[in-house]
């Protein structure tokens, strides 16, 4: 298992973090900017405001018209893209190596000197106003929602990261730029390269590029983050039209990425109940007593805690019947054997997800970014090691402190 | 860069060499899917692409996933349009043992009853599901006028009325028609030399034979004539209105430049209809178009996702769009952007093995030919502006239109 950290970190002058892999037969490389501006900066009254200026950014700067980024990208046959969570924003683009020098400068204005212009502003809005009456539109989106608003609590996790249309519709361009210059300075920046290019050239690139940073600004500060913790079973019944089958989901918080291997033992638990249909659930609910029609669980790793949740599509009335069996097989983690076996084909699967996921220069830069981002990018690496190491008896206890069958929170979607 | 080997028994071997991960991806796939099905059996290779891992005729299907899971590889099957595939990615190491598994799975299904009544019910309910999304009920409503009878008119799954026909002895019928190594094409990307990816190929399929008479022809219905609406209301937050055209099959001449007119409305944040109806109207977060690579007549669709009260005004921008494509000429410039858009994208897009693995195999299993990978590079580059107006007027003649949205919005329409 390869444990040494494959990629240089250096931290330039003014503060700025890069992260470098060169991958020597690749003719593209990949720039992904990660900022630690996600939707937990923003004060709750200005919620989504961290998504909506990763929109603005492409709306240009004093030096870059609108769409010129885009399409100074594209018409170079690259990508370019972006995504915003609580944790972070992040801004990519593929290209060929050859025309990394013209374009990287690009996408270094954009972020660092956003213009933000009040009609673009307007119009845009309406584009995230479309985007909201999109996710409302699915049914699933919804369901994730409230179970994020009622198992977070008072955390900004619970609040979802495109905000509100009531919201938005209070917001202007002037508190954008001053959220834009407050986050957006090197500090708080860590920009990944990785693919068809050399550390000299990528220091040399991004040194000139990503420079000079706008005057930073105070604004607003988001409020403290609680902790939340989930004591008994808090159910949340919703009732939602076009629905056609029912959906139940049972979540757990769990620690955040600074007791990482904590997360990944829990990675291993939701791999033994419910990855591939030789798992427990699986096995039992879908294959055999086909009360469901499918059932998965996830972990997702974020920076103050993580979610595990486990997910069944079933008829509304089987709802009942399935959240018992699946309080059985949670408690059945903790307090009865794991065989060998079935630990190693757990460790087996979660191992090679990781090989296959870590095939191309976007993985990799992704990778590296989120894990610099939340904490240290050589963290990473340590996955397989980490998974290795766990035996049934140190999985169980973990399970019986963080995954317990009477605290956590289920939410059931039924048709009206 | 891709190797190509038949073997006596006539199934196709292609292995593209990649050691740069400890990875090997493949593909089987068999020239059967959605195009080779009638009205009343419709469903019938996506029924059978899920049962084929549901047993064979020494393995369970507990026993099939406890081989893959326990070496942690992943294999999964499918039915696309116009084939049916089995996908298999493995760490370097444990390739032989699972392609000899695939073998076993492509060759020896054995289609439990008790399976095929539990994965006939969750299509059932997979079919339901699908009417929870707007966007897949305006597509399947398109879809319908568009085709008619033509098998692309349906969902992969197929139809309440036709899945709850499909039974087991179908399904042996039909896999002993179209499963033969002379219909078979296995493409493999990844760490493993080309001699020893054929060897193995050769150990797993090579005493398969194929019976004398030839597999099934693949012959389609024609398409309606006449371009129709389809309104459907349903009071959601947002309408969805689709614009599509019948248009070119793969192997016509008007297919390249019909790829680069998609590419140049749809593709990316610099595309026509992002720049016109997004950057500077904000009328959707969602507008683009897509022009699937089909045997059959193919679809040209753009779409557009805007809330209710803009539903007309939506829909006036998308059929102005597309008008303009017929009578002004796109400039040089816009064209050359439009094929440095696709030409990269397409480079792009053969990054992984499992990408690898799927384009070469799936354009063996096309008949496109391993050439295809590079004439169509080439093509791409002769197409003119006068060329790709000739082929927008000859093709966007008659739209067919879906729009599905709360009442008061789409009646405005109707």
């Amino acid at each position: 298992m390869p444990t040494e950290f494959p990629a240089t970190v250096v931290r330039l002058d003014n503060g700025l973090t890069v992260i470098h892999q060169e991958v020597p037969a690749t003719p593209v490389v990949v720039a992904d900017v990660w900022v630690k501006a996600g939707a937990i900066a923003e004060p709750a009254a200005w919620s989504g405001l961290a998504h909506f200026l990763e929109h603005m950014i492409f709306k240009g700067t004093d030096q870059l018209a609108p769409g010129h980024f885009d399409y100074a990208i594209e018409s170079r046959g690259g990508m370019t893209n972006a995504a915003t969570s609580h944790d972070y924003a992040h801004f990519f683009l593929t290209i060929a190596a050859d025309s990394l020098a013209e374009t990287l400068p690009y996408l270094a204005d954009l972020l660092l000197h956003a213009a933000i212009p009040a009609d673009e502003f307007e119009c845009e809005r309406h584009v995230v106003l479309e985007e909201i009456l999109q996710a409302m539109d699915d049914p699933d989106w919804i369901g994730f929602q409230a179970m994020a608003e009622q198992i977070y609590q008072h955390h900004p996790y619970g609040r979802p990261v495109l905000g509100t249309a009531d919201l938005l519709n209070q917001r202007s361009p002037e508190e954008m730029m001053c959220f834009h210059k407050a986050h957006y300075q090197p500090e708080n920046m860590t920009v990944v390269m990785v693919g068809g290019v050399n550390l000299e050239t990528t220091l040399a690139l991004v040194t000139h590029a990503f420079r000079p940073f706008a005057q930073p600004t105070t604004c607003p500060q988001s409020e403290a983050r609680p902790m939340p913790s989930i004591q008994g079973i808090h159910r949340q019944i919703l009732e939602l039209p076009r629905l056609e089958q029912g959906r139940l989901t049972l979540s757990w918080i769990c620690p955040g990425i600074d007791h990482l291997t904590t997360g990944y033992g829990v990675d291993l638990i939701s791999a033994l109940l419910a990855e591939g249909r030789s798992s427990r659930l699986v096995r039992e609910l879908r294959e055999d007593r086909q009360l469901v029609l499918d059932i998965g669980s996830s972990f997702s790793l974020q920076r103050d805690c993580s979610l595990f949740s486990i997910s069944a599509w079933l008829e509304p009335q089987a709802v009942a019947e399935v959240e018992a069996r699946i309080q059985e097989h949670v408690a059945a983690i903790a307090d009865q054997p794991i065989t060998e076996a079935e630990l190693n084909r757990a460790k087996r699967l979660l191992c090679n997800d990781y090989a296959f996921s870590t095939e191309t220069p976007g993985q990799l830069a992704g990778l590296y970014g989120y894990y610099g981002t939340l904490a240290r990018p050589e963290l990473c690496v340590t996955y397989p090691q980490v998974i290795q190491g766990y035996d049934a008896g140190s999985l169980q206890q973990l399970a019986k402190t963080h995954i317990s069958p009477e605290n956590y929170v289920a939410t059931v979607l039924k048709p009206i | 860069m891709t190797h190509r080997r038949v073997l006596p028994n006539g199934l196709v071997v292609l292995v593209v060499e990649n050691p740069v991960s400890d990875i090997i991806s493949a593909r089987l796939l068999v020239r059967a899917g959605v195009a080779y099905e009638s009205r009343s059996q419709a469903g019938l290779f996506s029924l059978l692409a899920s049962l084929l891992t549901k047993g064979t005729q020494t393995l369970s299907s507990m026993g099939i996933a406890e081989k893959v899971e326990s070496v942690g590889a992943s294999l999964g099957t499918d039915a696309a349009a116009d084939y049916s595939l089995l996908s298999l990615k493995t760490v370097s190491a444990d390739f032989p043992a699972m392609l000899a598994l695939a073998g076993q799975i492509w060759r020896h299904p054995s289609f439990p009853e008790a399976e095929v009544a539990l994965e006939r019910r969750l299509t059932l309910q997979g079919l339901r599901s699908m009417q929870e999304q707007p966007f897949t009920v305006a597509y399947n409503n398109l879809r319908c006028i568009l085709y008619g009878d033509h098998p692309y008119a349906r969902p992969n799954m197929g139809t309440a009325e036709s899945v709850a026909a499909l039974t087991a002895d179908a399904l042996h019928e039909t896999h002993q028609a179209y499963f033969r190594p002379d219909n078979t094409v296995i493409s493999i990307s990844g760490r493993i030399a080309v001699a020893q990816a054929v060897d193995l190929v050769e150990k797993v399929f090579g005493d398969w034979q194929a019976p004398p008479t030839p597999p099934p022809a693949l012959r389609f219905p024609a398409v309606p004539l006449t371009p129709a609406n389809a309104i459907a209301a349903q009071e959601t937050n947002q309408s969805i209105v689709m614009v599509g055209y019948q248009s070119a099959a793969v192997k016509e001449a008007a297919y390249v430049p019909l790829k680069l007119l998609n590419t140049y409305l749809g593709n990316g944040l610099s595309s026509r209809l992002f720049v016109e109806m997004r950057e500077k109207r904000g009328l959707a977060y969602d507008v683009s178009a897509f022009y699937p690579t089909r045997l059959g007549v193919s679809q040209f669709v753009t779409y557009i996702g805007t809330a209710p009260q803009n539903t007309q005004t939506a829909l006036d921008g998308l059929q102005s769009e597309i008008e303009r494509l017929c009578t002004t000429l796109l400039s040089e410039e816009e064209l050359q952007v439009a094929k440095n858009k696709m030409l990269g994208q397409y480079a792009l897009g053969k990054q992984t093995n499992a990408q690898i693995a799927q384009l070469v195999g799936w354009y063996e299993i096309l008949g496109l030919g391993v050439d295809f990978d590079q004439t169509f590079q080439e093509v791409i580059a002769t197409v003119t502006p006068e060329e790709a107006k000739l082929v927008a007027m000859e093709s966007f003649e008659a739209p067919f239109i879906s729009i599905l949205g709360p009442e008061a919005a789409v009646a405005c329409v109707r």
